[in-house]
Order: C-alpha cells, then structure tokens, then sequence
C-alpha cells in the first residue's frame, strides 16, 4: 500500500486530460468557449429591454431577473416570464396596458426628479425589439445614436433591431441548438452503430442498405422541402436534423464494436458467460470512447452550420428568432449596410473555429498519432 | 474487375429505388404536400367568392368536378406503389384526361374529336365521332357526375423518362428549364473541382514533407478555419467586404457575368468571366479544401512511416523518388476514393453559395421554386441531387479499384 501511495500514478484519463490542458490552444478555447455559454443564459440581466430592478411606490421589481429564470431550461416551465402592465408603474392613457418602454419611464422618471428608480441592464436593448418601439430606427451605423440618444455599439437592422443584441441571443441559440442535437445524434447513433457492428448478420445488412439510401438524399435540401409543408419549431427543426445527423456517429460506431468484437477479452466475457448487454455497455463501450469524444466538436460544428444556413435560406427557426443565418441573410440584400453581414459572420466564425481548436486539441490528446520517418 | 463493376450497378439499383421512394413519398405523398396545397388553394378560392362555410368539410364547396379532376391528376385514391411506379415511369400513367358526356362529340385535345356511347355489348366505349370506329388508344373511366365519363390515354412517363412535368411558375417543361441551367452550376463546379484537386494535392503533399514546421502549423490554422466556417458565409462577408456597393468594390455583387457580355471581346469576355467567378469560386471551394487537405496530408505521412518506405530510403534510392514513386501510389488512394463524395458536391449546384452570389444555377432555381411552391422542380432537383449522389459514390468505388490493385471483389 505504503509503495503505491508513494509513487501517485494518474489514470489515463487523467493524462489525457493533462494532455490537453497542456496544448493551450484547445484549453483556452475551451475555458473561453464554455465561459460564454455560461453567461450566454444570463443575458437577460446583462442585455436585454426589461430593468434589473424597478422601485415603483416602495414595491421591488426585477422584470429582467424573471425572464432570467424563464428562459433558464426546466426551470421556465415553473418561472414563467412576468409581465407588468404600464399601469402597475403609473402609467395612463393609450397602451399603457401593455408592458411599458422602461428607457422611456427612466428617463421620465429621472426629469420629475421622482423617487422611483430603474436600474437598467448594461446594455437596454433586446434581440426582437423593431421599429415599432419608440426610438428603433432602421440601419442605425455602429456606434452612432438613434432618435432616444442611445448609442448602438453594433448598429440596428431593417427591423430597427439591435445587432449586438441578435448577434448575443443568436450565440446561445445556435450553441443550445447545436450541443442538443449532437448530444441525441449520439444517443441515437451509438446504440444502433453497436448493434451493427457487434451482431452483424442481416441486420447489419439492413441496416447498412437503409443508411446507404440515407446517405444519397440531400439532406437539407429534403428539410427545407419538409419545413416549407410544415411550420418549423426549435425542437422540430432539431427533430430532423438528428434524423439525418445520427448516420455519422452510427457508422463509426459500427466499425469501432465489429474491431472490438473479434478481441480476446470480448472472448473471454462470453465464454464466461456474461450477458450481451453487459458486454456491450460495460465490457465494449469504454473502448470506443476516443472516437465519440473526438467526434463530438465536429458534430456540433456541422450543427451549427446546418442551422445557420437553413436560417440564411429562410427555412430555419421561426422569425423573430435570433439568429446568425438570417442576419447575414438580411445583410445581403442591404449591401451598403456592411455590419448586417460582418457581424454575425465574426460570430459565426469566432464560435466555430473556437469549437475545431478544442476539437483538434482533444483530437491530439486522445488519439495521438505519432509518424515515425527515416531519411 | 467487370465482375465488381456489374455488381456495384446491380447493388446501386435498390439504394435508387428506396432514395426515389423516399422522395416520391415526401413530395407526393406528405401532409401539406402538393396535394392538400391544392386542395386547400380550391377551398380558399371558393372562400373568398362568399362561402365563409368553405373550410368546414373536407371538400368544403369545391365543385365536384374540379376536386375529382384534381384527384385524378394526383392519382388519390390509387395504392402507394403503382402511384410510386406511374411517378417513376415504369407503369402508365394517365394522360390527356378529359371529362366527357355521353352521346356528345366533344373535343378532346389535338383536334381530336370523341363520342362515347354504348356498343353492342352494352358497355360505354370510345368512338372516332366521323369514322364511327372505336378507339382503342382511349380509355374510360366512370364520373360522380352523372351522364359524363372521365376519357384518358395512357403513357409511360416519369422521372425514368425525364419527364418532371411542367413548372407552374414558368409554365415551360421542368426538364427544359433545368438543362438551361446546368451548363452556369457546370462552370462553377468543374473549375472549383479541379482547383480543389490541385490545391489540396499540393498543400497536403507539402505539409506531410515539412510535418511540423512553420509551414505546416500556418497552413494547419488556416485549413482549420476553412474547415470551421461554411463557404457560402464567407462568401456572403466577401460580397459584402470587396463586392459592389462597399467601399472597396473590387470585385462584382454576384450574377455570373456583365449585362453587356455578348458584346465584349474574346479576351475582355474571358477577363469579365473570371472577374465575376472570383469570389464564388472561392466559396464553392472552401467546401472541399480543408478535409480534402488533411486527408492527403495524413495518408501519405503514414505511408512515409511504414518499412517499405524505410527500406527504400535504406536502398538509398533518391529522397524524391521515395515521395513520388514509392509513397505517392500509396497515398493518393484515399484521395481517390473521396472523389465520388466531391463530385457529388460540386455538380449539384450548391444553392446556398447560388444564393449567396445570385448566380442563375440550378441550386438556386430549386431554392426559387422551393419558395414558390413548384413542387415539380423541387422534385426534379431532389431526384436529380439523389442521383448524383448514387452515381458519384459508384465513381468512388470504380476508382478506388482502378488506383488500388490490392481490392480483390468478394
């Protein structure tokens, strides 16, 4: 015992894991990636039209804190968002039933000089605020005022919407977007590529007939067909991006478990009769880690580009969703306007070549290759 | 090797036939398909002239007529697999469908001329109204409308055929319309092709040689992003940075070539050719280039590390001769078998860079028509992709064959 102590040995996944924080252009993408995802679901507080605090007659509100809960998942189905009429703030006459342009009630408060407070998040704008509220004007230039006096850092669109705001919404849409789909591809693809690979037989046949017909259709043209008949959903869109995503992960898997099942120790678990399951969870599954874990950055890199190019051709999340794809959409048919396209495409560019450093780098520490050459 | 090749072509004819049905199904078949488009469009009509009760039963107040003349093009009420056999054009379909009444002469199409009447054997028949033969080429089937039959011919027509029917956006054949295209989609995707052959070639070639060098790290963050960012984006950041209508309008906004073209010269033609296939061809390229890169990269530094490589250098043959006689033959196999996947990619049309650059392509004739709901080119376009695919992966299979002596078929 007292020797083993001694001389501390790491588990292989500990040495991966080493591995790969030592290769600081993975790491660091990583750290900043997972960091801005994090804070991506704390927008609300930090961009967003309602107040972080309103102090209205001694009464406490926090609009934004709200919307935080409900759009956390799972938690907003129990949090629903507020909504505060205008009356509720002293509100009268026309439209005041509805949710007050709490800018505006700042800036009105602050002129009477009232006890009433708003505190504001960093940046008061939201993603799907158009023209149609007082002072969105349409293709503000970036850093210059619109008709309140407020500065937009990133310009406003056709709709008078915030750029920055769409473009910060638009990261966690397309990032939720895509580690769900990924995340089912694999819990899809995995079992059914085991089932090939380890039984074979007709099934395997089938299977590998079915896949192959898969394989020839083209696949986001067949969705946009499907969406164009039906109106699309977040959870719909994912829907079928899985049905056609899942034949990447299936295939690997199918020739990882039919190299796996051929092994000694696979051998050896049967002859001792251990249940098929059991072989092909416990026995044969920990084996065929490297492969799903390197595979899963480019499956969300192909994800995330599904999305934004079926956004960009109008066939992907219903409007006023937030999103890359429609932005530079939008972008192309006003070319003078150069922020509606440079905007999301740094975006779209910075996330996803973020996602191949990390995926490269864990690439490296898990499946290093090492090319031996004489000259 | 004819023997693998008969083989691969007889294994592709049930992927085409489970791909076609595929497409058959969602586009002939499918809720809120062409179908019940049409359906819905006769209902909303009748709507709008007054009957607000036109959306309360399944055939609100659609004459009878009308909605059997539709279900009869649709072939409704038919099962699924002759429907599937008549839209491929293997079994007849009906043609030159008309709804007649008995014991008229009426016009049927053509400056034909039928009545139908009942003959000797006291059936309803088809008969050349001046000869006062029976027309055998004519069919007949019954009507809900009383005293009228349906009269037809039969043709063996379909997507085997080439017959994609007509576009009702353009009101031309869709076969027509999408030869007119093809040779615009053909340009892009043979020269981003070839230029992803070349390049890829020779850049992976060079990084396996200086594997880890500056070089290599460069150009592995720059295939790394290529990888990253779709072409058809980049394209549109292109457009938008260096095309008409920014400050550095160097290049043109899209299109394929100048208004005036046809009255240029040879050599300003071929000048304001490239001008405007600059910047889409970059897109179209970026597809291929970053996986097309690693693949010859990665194969040809694991043949530099096997022993018959070691065992040349060791002959001390020529460093090389090594590279491009031993190794190369070796290496470029995985290259070749990717060629299928590729050209599949580039003779498609790839609608999303057509629509990025307004290029007139096929891609983005079907991404129109798509809009538009002109399911006939939509279908044509799905098909033809399909096709492409199946035919570029049988490619693959043949060449890999031919470069690698090794395949034995069994």
């Amino acid at each position: 015992m007292a020797s083993q102590q001694s001389t501390p040995s790491l588990s292989i996944t500990q040495r991966r894991w080493r591995k790969f924080k030592s290769m600081k252009r993975g790491y660091y993408s990583l750290v900043l990636l997972v960091t801005a995802y994090l804070v991506s679901f704390a927008l609300p507080l930090l961009i967003g039209s309602k107040p972080i605090f309103v102090q209205y007659d001694g009464n406490w509100y926090s609009p934004a804190f709200r919307e935080f809960l409900a759009e956390l998942p799972l938690v907003g189905s129990i949090a629903p968002p507020s909504f505060e009429p205008g009356t509720k703030f002293g509100l009268t006459g026309p439209g005041s039933e509805s949710e007050p342009n709490y800018r505006e009630l700042k800036t009105e408060w602050e002129r009477q000089g009232s006890d009433n407070m708003i505190v504001m998040p960093f940046y008061p704008f939201s993603p799907n605020e158009d023209v149609t509220v007082t002072g969105n004007k349409k293709f503000v230039a970036p850093f210059e005022e619109d008709d309140s006096g407020h500065v937009r850092i990133l310009g406003t669109d056709n709709n008078g919407r915030d750029v920055l705001a769409r473009m910060t919404y638009g990261f966690r849409v397309s990032l939720s977007f895509a580690l769900l789909i990924a995340i089912i591809e694999f819990l899809i693809g995995i079992p059914i590529g085991a089932v090939m690979g380890y039984f074979g037989g007709w099934i395997d046949i089938l299977l590998q007939r079915f896949m192959e017909i898969w394989h020839a259709l083209p696949f986001l043209f067949v969705i946009m067909i499907v969406v164009s008949m039906i109106n699309p959903t977040f959870f719909l869109l994912v829907f079928l991006i899985v049905i056609f995503g899942w034949l990447g992960m299936a295939s690997q898997m199918r020739a990882q478990y039919y190299r796996e099942r051929s092994r000694d120790y696979v051998a050896a678990a049967v002859s001792i009769g251990v249940p098929t399951r059991t072989i092909l969870v416990k026995h044969i599954l920990p084996n065929t880690l490297i492969p799903i874990i390197t595979f899963f950055p480019f499956a969300v890199v192909s994800g995330i580009s599904a999305l934004v190019s079926l956004d960009f051709l109008g066939f992907g999340l219903p409007p006023p969703t937030p999103s890359w794809g429609q932005m530079i959409g939008v972008g192309l048919q006003n070319l003078s306007e150069y922020w509606l396209v440079v905007v999301p495409f740094s975006a779209l560019f910075l996330t996803l070549t973020l996602v191949v450093f990390i995926g490269e780098g864990i690439r490296e520490a898990f499946d290093p290759k090492v090319f031996s050459r004489l000259r | 090797m004819l023997q693998y090749i008969i083989r691969r072509l007889l294994l592709a004819i049930p992927t085409f036939f489970g791909a076609t049905f595929v497409v058959f199904f969602l586009i002939q078949y499918a809720p809120g398909g062409p179908y019940e488009a049409q359906l819905n469009a006769l209902k909303r009509g009748q709507g709008a002239e007054g009957a607000a009760s036109a959306f309360s039963s399944e055939s609100g107040n659609i004459p009878p007529s009308q909605l059997e003349a539709l279900k009869r093009n649709y072939n409704v009420g038919e099962p699924i697999v002759l429907r599937y056999l008549m839209w491929l054009g293997i079994a007849p379909n009906s043609v030159n469908d008309y709804l007649v009444e008995i014991g008229v002469n009426e016009s049927v199409g053509g400056g034909q001329r039928i009545v139908v009447r009942k003959d000797a054997g006291g059936t309803f028949k088809p008969f050349d109204p001046s000869s006062g033969q029976e027309r055998d080429d004519w069919y007949i089937d019954p009507s809900e409308k009383p005293n009228h039959v349906w009269v037809y011919q039969r043709a063996v027509s379909g997507i085997l055929t080439f017959d994609f029917g007509k576009s009702e956006q353009y009101q031309k054949p869709v076969w027509d319309l999408i030869t007119g295209r093809i040779p615009v989609s053909l340009q892009f995707g043979i020269i981003a092709f070839t230029l992803t052959y070349i390049v890829c070639f020779y850049l992976g070639t060079q990084k396996a040689l200086n594997h880890g060098s500056k070089f290599d790290v460069i150009s592995s963050s720059i295939v790394f992003v290529a990888y990253s960012v779709p072409g058809w984006a980049l394209g549109a950041a292109l457009v938008v940075l260096l095309g008409g209508g920014s400050a550095l309008a160097v290049f043109p906004s899209g299109g394929f070539q100048s208004p005036d073209y046809e009255s240029l010269s040879l050599l300003e033609r071929i000048a304001d050719r490239i001008w405007y296939f600059v910047l889409p061809t970059l897109a179209y390229t970026l597809g291929g280039f970053a996986t097309t890169t690693l693949l010859m990269k990665n194969s040809l530094l694991e043949t530099m590390s096997q022993d018959f490589v070691r065992t040349a250098y060791a002959k001390g043959i020529r460093e090389n001769r090594v590279v491009w006689l031993h190794a190369m033959r070796n290496s470029i196999i995985p290259l070749v078998a990717s060629i299928g996947g590729i050209i599949g990619l580039f003779l498609a049309g790839n609608y999303l860079v057509e629509h990025a650059f307004n290029i007139d392509g096929i891609g983005k004739l079907s991404y129109e028509a798509l809009l538009a709901r002109d399911y006939n080119v939509v279908n044509a376009f799905t098909v033809l992709t399909t096709l492409i695919s199946l035919f570029g992966s049988i490619i693959s299979d043949f060449m890999l064959a031919v470069v690698d002596p090794r395949i034995r078929f069994s």
